[in-house]
């Protein structure tokens, strides 16, 4: 089973359809839409965002690592400005130079939090490519991203993500992915002798897969089945969590992130797993590796493993053989950015194509310095932003042609998804591979 | 009192009283807000050496982005050097420093001098027409952008003149000179000057976050 043309373009069309869903939260007044989003500055804002508020020099170099102006030199897409009214917000009711600020500091208005919707979500993706870049250490992608959590607070984020996220929130289900449809793909695989053992009462791995996964790459659910199966591992997923995408983390709503993290934990504590796996996605990695224990007050019950940390784990122990892939195949790895830059699995993806005798051919820019595959964070869910994403995937595909491997592997439903429609797109003809897919070819006994 | 007694005398007492409780209040209000505690299992152990690194690597660009920035890589470098060869190497500012300090060191010729100066203004004069004309820079700088990148060019060019002893008497010039650099004094804690002093902390909070995760920021 493996992802077709033709299940792009149903995907496609049910992306169409996000955008015209009704807004829910189109009444609020101007005044509370404001409000909302400083009260959200306010609770977000650390002292370490304030150290990097007051440092930056306004050089304008993280212009030169992000993607958006890259592809189109339109100065609004410079990092620094994205974070502008959080700037502002601080210098005018936060500072300890606010007396002196405020009658110099334009306040935000709602205005400002429409204009900079489109800055934030539609030109950002979070990949945190300029983080690597400021000369003074800023980290501005976490800037960035108070600033979307309080247009999202706001009642201003695209209604496209806001659907998903509303979607996410009350009904658990993700692109009309709930429990049914998961077991109905179960039932489907397990006709082709793959196995998922769902709702085990006890596991020690619980796994996660996405509604992404489910409709379009069944083929790298099919193959990290196939995976855990081979391992020997006692592992289950869930019906009730077995969702890993975080519509909160994307939105910026962070008590829609918190949400999706407690039903996680609450699963996993349930069946007693040690350990979690995230399948191929790397914004879930993102929120359950690293978000997840500051989201519910306490360390997380058990460890956080992305599907390739867990894979490079068992391989390394022995309970998993890896056999040469044949025809003397080249890839180049696409790392994406939140299982990379702002994950730290550079390696894992890496050591398993080496041992499966895949020659590697990086791009230009990989690991921390990697382009973002122009989709990122949802991006590419957002219609109007179609155009924009296309000049940053021109990017990727120049650095690809490049390279000039037989193939793109990623570890990432978002990137592969945003990957292939820009292929598509381009009418270029790149095969954009998983690396689940990639290990599950190449198992032994 | 004269100018240049004004200048010696409260000018520069009090511009040195607001610059250090200056520094101090921005630095204490900044770090004193709402702290967070990473709660997640560390991939890396390691905080204060990842921060450390950072402090120092952060200095040169990583070599994907060095073209593109290769100007104000440069020349962001070179004024900064000139500035302090200027401050800490020319005689007379020696003796000022041993009457402060109690110790001096051996200060260049004054041809060096002036013409590091001058290298600084020019290359100062050079960022504030790119601030003003690039795109990118136009639109994210603001007033204290253009302030504080004049009340640098200040001293060095009152300082040049003060040395040429062009347009005033010797007195009035270095009064003026004194008085710029006061007025760059009472800036510094208001103004981006103050980046002399955050950039070590918000580097190395960007290694150290990063270098928990595995990263090497």
């Amino acid at each position: 089973m493996s992802t077709s043309p033709a299940s792009l373009k149903d995907f496609r069309e049910r992306l169409a359809t996000l955008g015209k869903q009704p807004e829910s939260t189109a009444k609020l007044s101007d005044e509370e839409r404001v409000r909302r989003a400083g009260n959200s500055f306010l609770r977000e804002l650390t002292n370490g965002m304030a150290v990097d508020l007051e440092t930056c020099i306004h050089c304008g170099m993280c212009a030169e690592a992000c993607h958006f102006y890259e592809a189109t030199q339109d100065e609004r897409y410079t990092p620094a400005h994205k974070f502008d009214p959080l700037r502002r917000y601080y210098r005018r009711e936060m500072s300890p130079m606010r007396w002196l600020f405020r009658p110099f500091t334009r306040k935000v208005d709602a205005n400002d939090l429409r204009e900079w919707q489109v800055l934030v979500y539609d030109a950002c993706t979070g990949c945190g490519r300029c983080d690597m870049m400021c000369p003074m250490g800023i980290n501005i992608s976490e800037l960035i991203n108070v600033v979307r959590n309080g247009i999202a607070s706001a009642g201003l984020a695209p209604k496209e993500i806001q659907a998903l996220q509303d979607e996410q929130q009350n009904k658990n289900s993700l692109f009309g992915v709930g429990a049914d449809k998961l077991r109905e793909l179960i039932g489907q695989l397990k006709s082709r002798q793959i196995v998922i053992p769902l709702d085990k009462a006890k596991a020690d791995v619980l796994v996660l897969t996405t509604a992404v996964d489910v409709l379009l790459f069944n083929d790298a659910l099919a193959a990290l089945a196939k995976i855990m199966n081979r391992s020997g591992a006692n592992w289950t997923l869930s019906s009730a969590a077995f969702e890993a995408a975080n519509m909160g983390l994307i939105s910026g709503d962070t008590a829609a992130e918190a949400k999706a993290i407690r039903r996680i934990v609450e699963q996993a504590k349930a069946v007693g797993a040690k350990t979690v796996v995230i399948a191929e996605s790397g914004h879930a990695y993102q929120a359950l590796r690293w978000e997840g224990a500051e989201d519910t007050g306490a360390e997380l019950p058990f460890e956080v493993l992305a599907a390739s940390e867990f894979v490079a784990r068992e391989f390394d122990a022995g309970r998993l053989k890896l056999k040469k892939a044949e025809n003397g195949r080249s890839v180049s790895y696409h790392d994406p950015c939140r299982l990379g830059r702002h994950g730290g699995v550079y390696e894992e993806p890496r050591r398993l194509l080496d041992a499966m005798g895949i020659e590697r051919r990086e791009t230009d820019s990989s690991k921390r310095e990697n382009y973002c595959c122009g989709g990122g964070c949802s991006e590419y869910v957002i219609a109007r932003a179609a155009p924009l994403r296309q000049k940053a995937f021109e990017i990727k595909k120049r650095e690809f042609d490049k390279a000039a491997a037989d193939a793109v592997v990623t570890s990432c439903s978002n990137c592969r998804v945003n990957l292939m429609i820009g292929a598509e797109n381009a009418r270029w003809e790149k095969p954009i591979d998983s690396l689940m897919v990639t290990v599950a070819a190449n198992l032994t006994d | 009192m004269t100018l240049l007694d004004f200048a010696r005398g409260p000018g520069l007492q009090w511009s040195l009283i607001i610059l250090i409780a200056g520094v101090l209040w921005r630095l204490g209000g900044t770090i004193l807000l709402n702290a967070r505690k990473d709660l997640s299992r560390p991939r890396h152990k390691g905080t204060l050496t990842d921060g450390l690194k950072v402090i120092a690597t952060r200095s040169l660009p990583a070599h994907q982005f060095e073209k593109r920035i290769r100007f104000q890589h440069f020349s962001g470098y070179a004024w900064h050097i000139a500035l302090f060869i200027s401050v800490l190497f020319f005689a007379p500012h020696i003796f000022f420093f041993e009457s402060l300090l109690g110790f001096g060191w051996p200060g260049l010729p004054n041809g060096i001098i002036l013409a590091t100066a001058a290298i600084a203004v020019a290359i100062l004069i050079a960022l504030l027409i790119r601030r003003a004309s690039h795109p990118v820079q136009r639109l994210i700088s603001n007033a204290d952008d253009y302030i504080s990148i004049l009340l640098v060019i200040a001293p060095l060019v009152t300082g040049i003149l003060a040395f040429a002893h062009v347009g005033a008497r010797y007195p009035t010039l270095l009064a003026v000179h004194l008085l710029s650099v006061e007025a760059m004094f009472v800036w510094f804690p208001f103004g981006k000057l103050m980046h002399a002093a955050l950039t070590f902390p918000s580097r190395f909070q960007a290694g150290a976050s990063y270098g928990r995760k595995g990263v090497r920021a």
